[in-house]
């Protein structure tokens, strides 16, 4: 098989998965099988045959898979939403074909991802304008504590969405320059290699700005993604895993030190350290959520709930998943679809990444390459700390699960991400091929 | 409300995900595997991002000093490690370039160490790809066999470029 035809033939049983979850729906809600979960099958296959197309004409030598996963990711989300809230589901449709036309424009548009190297640092201070937007008075909005969304009249996004791209393409046109310098003047300490103290300019410039975002926008898991995606990126660049040491103590030190002094990470911190303590619990936007997002996944046993299954809204007292659709969507996934439908969403999120670091790994100029890990990396860090989050492994934060979760910006901007990778992959691949 | 349908369906759709994801596992782990051989068999040990740590002494040995009186052929540096844009390579009669110990020495990780020769032949210089891991371009395609060079061709191995003047 070519690679374009295993696309399309990943692309049944997304469309097969959309179809049996609205007839689980369906069935739910209104005690009958309609055909009406038919109808939804076939628009989605449609709308994805059709993105395929254009990948098959413009882009014939990209990853096979990567399209598919994410469609499987996105009928997740549909299905998801649809279930908790048919109006949300109806907007995410929109953003869906919204995000598809955005991924189409940027294959076509775009056409050679190294184009974006000559504009870095306009991107670079898009990236920073966007980050800070939400904190501009008039537009933007505080969501429990943290500011990540800004208001435009009827539309609300969260910007950092597409600064997290923005920034990831300029620190790999960045260290793609500035790499061999970074390496030079190393010594070795003791085994370990020590970078030059005046090369550490960089990693120190991008700690502080992670650290001003921390104070600004109040959301440890944002900070964490982007301080993330540079050190995954400054290794890669220098192969010194000193750097990713030191920038982690660096981030560690710095977290420990907001968390401690910043109010609203302060309490992020407490509520995770103690989740089912009385206090903290019947607080306002205390533990409330994330207690309840454990119970949840441990209803969910193997096997879960059921479509349809879990009761979100009592009829009477409050939600008792607050933010269901959107930071707590995981949750919701794991109590109806059990342990087992959970870990194969996992293993689909791991795929896509496995795909990116293969596309970085096929590339042979350092932007490509760098772009790929980076954008991997942070897509793969953001997956971590909304899971994390929910699970309890690490304090939760407002980031939403990648394709899943309900909200425009979000959507459209993962698609932009994919249709960098793809682009990466197209020409990494052709050029393997021709090498053969 | 236990639905014996709607039970059915979760595990039809449990069912249909797991078996596309044992699909697109076996395909990928294939494609790990045939990547894994087809690198051993180019011999590429290094790791495709990573390099060696840059010794600054051996960035020189280029084929004579740059200096060109505008009639012999050369290499002009559009961008490479180590070396200011514009400095000029002049090619005598046969010049390899790569990362070892040769006559335009690249400190870039994506060459090989014989990567490429350019060889004159007569009046037509001719640019032949040494069997390299990650190849050379030549106005951007991948060269596939010996090619004669024109004026204001560039040259492109991993990073570095140059353009070819006469």
């Amino acid at each position: 098989m070519t690679e374009r035809n295993r696309e399309l033939f990943a692309l049944i049983p997304a469309s097969l998965l959309v179809t049996a979850g609205f007839a689980a729906v369906f069935i739910q809600r209104d005690d009958a099988v309609s055909d009406v979960s038919l109808t939804y099958g076939a628009v989605f296959l449609a709308l994805c045959v059709a993105v395929h197309i254009v990948l098959r004409l413009k882009l014939p030598n990209a990853d096979p898979y990567l399209f598919p996963l994410v469609a499987v990711l996105a009928c997740f989300g549909l299905v998801m939403i649809y279930r908790i809230d048919d109006t949300l589901a109806r907007e995410q449709a929109q953003w869906f074909v919204v995000g598809l036309v955005a991924f189409a424009a940027t294959v076509i548009g775009l056409g050679d991802h190294r184009k974006l190297e000559r504009y870095r640092y306009v991107i670079a201070l898009t990236g920073i304008v966007l980050l800070l937007l939400p904190r501009v008075p008039g537009i933007g909005q505080q969501v429990n504590g943290a500011y990540l969304s800004v208001n435009l009249g009827p539309v609300s996004f969260q910007p950092s969405e597409l600064a997290k791209i923005a920034i990831v393409v300029f620190l790999a046109s960045y260290l793609r320059d500035t790499r061999q310098m970074l390496v030079q003047g190393a010594r070795r300490v003791g085994g370990v290699t020590l970078p030059p103290i005046k090369h550490l300019g960089p990693l120190l410039a991008v700690w502080g700005l992670a650290m001003l975002l921390l104070v600004f926008i109040r959301d440890l898991g944002s900070s964490l993604m982007f301080f993330g995606g540079f050190l995954a990126l400054i290794y890669v660049a220098t192969n010194r895993l000193s750097f990713a040491a030191i920038g982690l103590a660096l981030f560690a030190g710095g977290t420990w030190f907001f968390a401690s002094t910043v109010g609203h990470v302060q309490d992020r911190v407490a509520t995770w350290r103690d989740p089912f303590d009385d206090r903290l619990y019947d607080q306002a936007g205390g533990s409330y959520q994330i207690a309840q997002a454990i119970f949840a996944q441990a209803d969910g046993g193997l096997f879960g709930e059921g479509f349809a299954q879990s009761v979100l809204n009592p009829p009477e007292g409050p939600p008792l998943l607050p933010a269901a659709d959107t930071d707590l969507i995981y949750a919701v996934i794991t109590n109806e679809l059990g342990l087992f439908g959970a870990v194969a969403l996992l293993c689909i999120y791991l795929l896509v990444v496995e795909r990116g670091f293969k596309t970085a790994l096929l590339a042979t100029d350092s932007f490509s390459k760098l772009l790929a890990t980076g954008l991997t990396a942070v897509f793969a860090l953001q997956v971590f700390v909304i899971v994390g989050g929910v699970t309890k492994l690490i304090p939760l934060t407002g980031v939403t699960l990648p394709f899943i979760s309900y909200g425009g910006s979000s959507i459209v901007a993962n698609f932009i991400l994919l249709a960098l990778l793809l682009l990466i992959s197209e020409r990494a691949r052709a050029e393997a091929k021709e090498a053969r | 409300m236990l639905d014996p349908v709607s039970i059915a369906l979760k595990f039809a759709f449990l069912g249909v995900l797991y078996l596309f994801l044992l699909w697109v596992a076996r395909s990928v782990l294939r494609d790990l595997g045939r990547t894994a051989r087809g690198t051993a068999a180019t011999g590429a040990g290094a790791p495709p991002v990573a390099f060696r740590s840059p010794d600054a002494t051996g960035m020189h040995t280029a084929s004579g000093p740059p200096l060109s009186d505008g009639a012999a052929p050369r290499l002009i540096v559009e961008a490479m490690s180590g070396v200011a844009p514009g400095m000029e390579y002049d090619l005598v009669d046969e010049a390899v370039l790569g990362r070892g110990e040769v006559e335009i020495h690249l400190e870039d990780p994506f060459a090989s160490g014989r990567h490429a020769q350019i060889t004159r032949q007569g009046n037509t210089v001719v640019l032949e790809d040494l069997g390299s891991t990650n190849g050379t371009y030549l106005n951007e395609d991948l060269l596939t066999g010996p090619s004669p060079l024109h004026a204001g061709d560039t040259i492109r191995i991993g990073d570095t470029r140059f353009t070819f003047e006469t």
